[in-house]
C-alpha cells in the first residue's frame, strides 16, 4: 500500500491540476446561496460562461472587515453588501471605481457617481413567518405585534454587527417608530423586543426559518417570498403596518482585485437581463428595467403594501454605522 | 549531524507556525490602531476595563473548567476499559470515539441545534413524554454549550487518558492485595497516586481545548458570550484588529499558564513517587 502512495498522488495531481488550471473563478465576498438567490444567480453564470463564483457566507460587515484586513494582498474580486455597509466600505477606500454596462440606467441615488458602488437590486425589511411553527397563534401584522408575550422566544433577527440586512433593520426601526437622531425610540423598541428574541445568529437563518426552528425572522421580503413560491415552504411575508425600509443591495469591485478582467465581465453580466430576471424570480426587485411577466409580477406584494416604505440616506447610515453597532452590542446584546 | 538535520523540519514548523504568529499577535496587541500608531498598553487596559469583556472571560474560564472536570470524570471508566481490557469491537469503539473530534465546531453547533434547538429532537421527545416544554431551545443557553463541548471533549479526554493509563502496571495493585490491602486502600494508596498525573494532564488538555474552542459557540450562543466570540466580533464587526490581538494574548497566556501549572504539578507528583 505504502508503495502505491506516490503513484496515487501522481494520479490525483494528473486529474486535479488541469481542472484547477482550466476553471476560471471570480471571488465574491458575501455570496450567501439563500440570500437573494445568489445560489441560482451564480449557477446560471457558471452555465452561461463556465466561470465559477463560489458561495461565501460572510455578511456585509464581515465582508468589509475581511477586505480591510486583506488590503495589502486582496483575495476577493467583487463584494456584495447592504447599501449602508457598502457605502461605509467605499469611504474606507476598499473599492476601485468601475462602471459596468448599464450603469447609466441606474437611478442616481442608487449608485456612486464614480462607480465605487452601485445597486443590483432592492429589498425591504419584512417579518417572515413560518405559520405552522406558531402553532395556531395569529400571524403578527406589525412590529408592535412582535412585542406581545405570545411571541416570547419565537423572534429572530441576525446579529447586525455581521449581517447588513439586520443592520438596516436595527438602524431603520428608529425611523419607523418615528424617532429622531438620538435613536432613542429605535433602541427602546429593540430593548422591548429583546424579551421575545430566540437568538441573534451571525449566520444566515433561511434554512432554520424553513424548518421552523426559527418561527419569525426579521429579514428581507424577497427571502420570505422565495421560501413560499420557490421552495414551497409555509412562509408568510408580512410588510409591517407601521411601514418598512427600502434596502438597496449593492455591488462593488475590490481595489486590487486579483482577477480584475473576469470580475468586470461578471459585474457587467449581473446588470444584464438574464441575471436581473433571476434575481427577480427570487423576489428582489431588479435595478434595471426588466419585464417580469404577469405571473411573476402577481406574486410580489401589491404596491399598496409598501406605501409607507422609507428610504434612508446611505451616507448618514454609513457615518453612524460603527456607533450604532457598538450601541447595539452594549445595550441589546450585552443587556443580560 | 544527521539527527540535527532531522530536527530541521520541526524547527521550521515551530518558527513559522508558532513563533511567527504568536509574535505578530503580541506585536499588534501593543500597537495603536492605524498604520501610523505607536506603542501602547491601551488595548489591554480597555479589555480589563470592559465589564462585558471580563464577564465573557469569566464565562470562558467557567465553562472550560466545568467541561474539563466533567469530561475527566466521565472518561475515567471508558479509558480504563480501553486501556486495560481486550474486548470484541474495541477498535470500533475507539474509531467511533475519534469521530466527534473530526467534526468542525460549526458542524457540532448545528448538530446541537438539531438535537436541542427549539424544535430539537430531545425537547420534542421530552414534551411528548411529560407535556413540559422546559428543554425547548436548550441549545442556546449555558446547558447547550456545556453539552456541545462535552460531546467532543469526552472522546478527547478518553483517548488522552487511555494512552496514559496503558503505562499503568496492574501488578502494583496485585502486590498491594497480597500484602493485605483492602480494595479501598488499594484504590486510594496505590491506584490513585499512580493515575493522578495522567488525570491532571487529561484535565489540562480538555481545559485548553475548550478555552480556545470557537465554532460551536459561534452557532449556538444566544447571550452567553465567550472570549473567542468577542475576538471574532472585534475583528469581523468592528475591524478592531489590535483589540482582538490583545484579547487573544490574554487567552493564550491563561491557557498556557493553566497547562504549565498542571503539568508542573503532574511531574512533581511523578518525581515524588520515584
Amino acid at each position: 500500500m505504502t508503495k502505491n502512495i506516490p503513484a496515487l498522488l501522481a494520479a490525483a495531481a494528473a486529474f486535479a491540476l488541469p481542472a484547477l488550471a482550466q476553471e476560471k473563478t471570480v471571488i465574491q465576498y458575501d455570496c450567501i446561496p439563500n440570500y437573494a438567490n445568489w445560489g441560482g444567480v451564480t449557477a446560471l453564470y457558471l452555465k452561461e460562461t463556465g466561470v465559477r463564483v463560489p458561495p461565501d457566507p460572510k455578511g456585509s460587515s464581515a465582508t468589509m472587515a475581511a477586505l480591510e484586513k486583506e488590503q495589502a494582498n486582496p483575495q476577493a474580486d467583487v463584494a456584495y453588501y447592504s447599501g449602508a455597509i457598502g457605502f461605509q466600505a467605499t469611504t474606507k477606500g476598499l473599492h476601485q471605481p468601475y462602471k459596468p454596462k448599464g450603469f447609466d440606467q441606474i437611478p442616481a441615488d442608487l449608485k456612486d457617481p464614480e462607480g465605487k458602488w452601485w445597486t443590483v437590486h432592492t429589498g425591504h425589511i419584512a417579518i417572515l413567518v413560518n405559520v405552522p411553527a406558531l402553532k395556531g397563534k395569529p400571524v403578527p401584522k406589525s412590529f408592535a405585534d412582535l412585542l406581545k408575550p405570545d411571541y416570547k422566544g419565537l423572534v429572530v433577527y441576525s446579529d447586525p454587527t455581521v449581517q447588513g440586512t439586520a443592520f438596516t433593520f436595527v438602524y431603520g426601526i428608529n425611523a419607523i417608530m418615528g424617532g429622531g437622531p438620538d435613536m432613542a425610540k429605535g433602541f427602546d423598541y429593540l430593548k422591548r423586543l429583546d424579551a421575545n428574541i430566540l437568538a441573534y445568529p451571525r449566520e444566515d437563518s433561511y434554512n432554520d426559518l424553513v424548518r421552523g426552528e426559527v418561527p419569525i425572522w426579521i429579514n428581507a421580503d424577497g427571502n420570505g417570498l422565495k421560501a413560499k413560491h420557490v421552495d414551497k415552504a409555509p412562509i408568510e411575508t408580512v410588510v409591517a403596518e407601521e411601514g418598512t425600509i427600502v434596502m438597496p443591495l449593492v455591488m462593488a469591485m475590490v481595489k486590487g482585485a486579483p482577477r480584475g478582467d473576469e470580475a468586470k465581465k461578471y459585474l457587467d453580466w449581473l446588470l444584464g437581463p438574464s441575471a436581473q430576471k433571476t434575481m427577480a424570480e427570487s423576489f428582489f426587485r431588479p435595478v434595471m428595467p426588466v419585464d417580469l411577466g404577469p405571473d411573476l409580477a402577481s406574486k410580489f406584494p401589491p404596491a399598496s403594501a409598501y406605501s409607507k416604505a422609507r428610504t434612508l440616506p446611505l451616507d448618514q447610515m454609513a457615518a453612524n454605522a460603527d456607533a450604532v453597532k457598538a450601541r447595539w452590542v452594549k445595550e441589546i446584546k450585552g443587556s443580560r | 549531524m544527521r539527527e540535527g538535520l532531522m530536527l530541521f523540519p520541526l524547527l521550521f514548523v515551530v518558527v513559522v507556525l508558532l513563533l511567527v504568529p504568536l509574535g505578530t499577535l503580541g506585536w499588534s496587541s501593543l500597537r495603536e490602531p492605524g498604520a501610523a500608531g505607536g506603542w501602547t498598553w491601551e488595548n489591554y487596559a480597555r479589555f480589563f476595563a470592559s465589564a462585558s469583556a471580563r464577564r465573557a472571560l469569566g464565562n470562558s474560564l467557567g465553562i472550560s473548567l466545568g467541561v474539563a472536570v466533567v469530561s475527566t470524570l466521565l472518561c475515567l471508566a471508558p479509558a480504563w476499559l480501553l486501556a486495560g481490557r481486550d474486548f470484541r469491537g474495541k477498535r470500533w469503539v475507539r474509531a467511533i470515539l475519534t469521530l466527534p473530534m473530526a467534526f468542525s465546531g460549526i458542524i457540532i453547533g448545528f448538530l446541537t441545534v438539531i438535537m436541542l434547538g427549539r424544535i430539537g429532537v430531545v425537547p420534542r421527545a421530552f414534551e411528548a413524554l411529560t407535556g413540559l416544554d422546559w428543554l425547548q431551545g436548550a441549545a442556546y443557553g449555558f446547558g447547550g454549550i456545556l453539552v456541545a463541548y462535552l460531546y467532543f471533549e469526552i472522546p478527547r479526554a478518553t483517548l488522552t487518558l487511555e494512552a496514559a493509563l496503558r503505562k499503568f502496571d496492574p501488578r502494583w495493585t496485585m502486590a498491594a492485595a497480597t500484602l493485605g490491602a483492602s480494595p479501598w486502600q488499594r484504590a486510594r494508596l496505590v491506584t490513585l497516586p499512580l493515575v493522578l498525573p495522567a488525570l491532571l494532564s487529561t484535565f489540562a488538555v480538555t481545559f485548553g481545548a475548550s478555552l480556545g474552542s470557537f465554532g460551536v459557540v459561534l452557532v449556538i450562543s444566544r447571550r452567553v458570550s465567550l472570549t473567542p466570540l468577542q475576538i471574532f466580533d472585534e475583528v469581523f464587526a468592528f475591524s478592531n484588529f489590535e483589540a482582538a490581538a490583545a484579547m487573544s494574548v490574554v487567552l493564550v497566556v491563561l491557557g498556557f499558564a493553566m497547562n504549565f501549572f498542571l503539568r508542573g504539578l503532574a511531574s512533581r507528583l511523578l518525581a515524588h513517587r520515584a
